[in-house]
């Protein structure tokens, strides 16, 4: 549980993560021709768009990468969404803010959590039920951490 | 991976042949995006030219929604990477891409999409 000054802080960041366009009026009553296009231009559509030289790194999969890998082809393969459904969900649906903050496979198991969560297969209490409890058991694991343990 | 489904025979009906052929010239249509799109911004409005008849699948607006809809022939276009981006340095270099048939027009000439083949929907 946050205490109450980080709780401020937290709030601070989510208030900085406004979009660089951005004016004082929110929800403007009209948006021009050109700035709408953009608003709904999916976020994954980024060939062709200027950006700075970024740090290529080789880095091989983290376990919880590849767990989640195979839980979403899983997922894939029970029938309950398709691959291009997976793209919409994880490349746009999340918005750009998302898209552009959280690693890679970060947005394939956002993506996932929300598809079970819109198709009712789960519902958002009892999947936050269980992030709370995996959240505190993993805390109390931190202070007696066995190397081997790989959760 | 996809480019496999050719080979195998589709249970979704073939419901029309195929628009364009090998070596036809086309222009990627600007189409509305909301929502999804495969179609990438930075070839809209190129004229590339057809490199394959892969195969026919559903079109990605509708299996993005789980919807078993619309069955549409798919293409390889093969574009200049000049026509791409104007400030690429060499000639003969392309660049391949893969679209399904709405999304293409075809060009009789340089000078603008042909029109008499639209409306077929």
């Amino acid at each position: 549980m946050s205490s109450r000054s980080e709780l401020q802080q937290q709030q601070e960041i989510i208030g900085s993560l406004q979009p660089a366009i951005h004016s004082p009026q929110n929800w403007n009553y009209e948006v021009a021709g050109p700035l709408y296009r953009a608003y709904m231009h999916p976020p994954h559509d980024v060939g062709g768009q200027y950006d700075v030289p970024v740090h290529y790194e080789e880095k091989e999969e983290e376990e919880w990468e590849l767990n989640t890998y195979v839980t979403c082809e899983v997922l894939g393969w029970k029938g309950v969404w398709t691959a291009e459904e997976r793209r919409r969900r994880a490349d746009n649906d999340l918005g750009h803010t998302l898209y552009f903050g959280i690693p890679y496979y970060g947005r394939w198991i956002w993506s996932a959590a929300k598809m079970l969560v819109d198709k009712k297969h789960i519902s958002l209490a009892e999947l936050l039920a269980k992030i709370a409890e995996v959240k505190s058991r993993y805390e109390t694991k931190q202070i007696t951490r066995n190397p081997s343990d790989g959760h | 991976m996809k480019q496999n489904k050719s080979l195998e025979t589709p249970q979704m009906a073939i419901d029309k042949s195929a628009r364009f052929k090998v070596g036809d010239r086309v222009r990627v249509k600007d189409m509305p995006y909301l929502f999804y799109t495969r179609s990438q911004m930075y070839t809209r409005g190129v004229v590339g030219t057809i490199a394959a008849c892969t195969y026919q699948d559903l079109i990605p607006e509708e299996e993005a929604f789980n919807l078993d809809g619309q069955v549409e022939q798919y293409y390889i276009v093969r574009f200049r990477q000049k026509d791409l981006w104007p400030e690429y340095p060499f000639d003969n270099d392309t660049l391949q891409t893969e679209s399904p048939e709405r999304w293409l027009e075809l060009v009789s000439d340089e000078s603008g999409p042909e029109q008499e083949r639209k409306g077929s929907e």
